[in-house]
């Protein structure tokens, strides 16, 4: 179960997984305010990854990386969607 | 499960949020929707099912209580603006980057 020490690289990795298969593939989000940390996982049932951090600039990725993801499961599959990455 | 509209699903998870502030945590759980009702059959063909490819379905939870919605292309647009702006809104318990700013001459107002 990788984890991944960079934001680069867990999403590029989350991004190919998924779209390896779009209907296995599931993203978790993991917020706690009490600890003060966010953690995201990427997984279709055999492979795992994992990214955690307890920084508030990480925020805004994971939810610009999150609302990506929706985005590509509602949109219809003709067309390929090119991600943007930061 | 309780499955709710989207808008109803957004006022739901803010208060999950709030209600997990002290102590708790909010799990947030994507994934692709082909709004399937009824599990697959192990023999037999499945009877007139057309998979549609464009919905997804947003589940929520903070360990007791359960919501949940599907959300699909028409409401996308409204639906990512509204839950964005509650992530962030919501996710601000988390440490500011000062490393930096301690090197640096520049003023931080407190």
């Amino acid at each position: 179960m990788p984890q991944y020490q960079t934001w680069e690289e867990f999403s590029r990795a989350a991004e190919k997984l998924y779209l390896a298969d779009p209907m296995k593939a599931r993203v978790v989000l993991k917020y706690r305010h009490a600890d003060g940390n966010l953690c995201i996982k990427v997984t279709d049932d055999l492979v795992c990854l994992v990214y955690k951090t307890d920084q508030a600039q990480d925020v805004k990725k994971i939810e610009k990386f999150h609302s990506q993801l929706m985005r590509l499961m509602v949109a219809k599959e003709s067309r390929s969607v090119t991600m943007e990455t930061d | 499960m309780v499955l709710l509209e989207s808008e109803q699903f957004l006022t739901e998870l803010t208060r999950l949020f709030q209600k997990c502030r002290p102590s708790g945590s909010v799990f947030i759980t994507l994934k692709k929707y082909d709004g399937r009702t009824r599990s697959l059959p192990k023999k037999g063909s499945v009877e007139g099912f057309e998979p549609s490819d464009n919905k997804c379905l947003l589940r929520a939870t903070d360990g007791k209580k359960k919501i949940s919605t599907v959300v699909s292309s028409k409401e996308v647009n409204k639906f990512q603006m509204a839950y964005s702006s509650l992530l962030r809104a919501n996710m601000d318990g988390l440490k500011k980057r000062d490393k930096k700013s301690k090197n640096k001459k520049t003023k931080t107002a407190q």
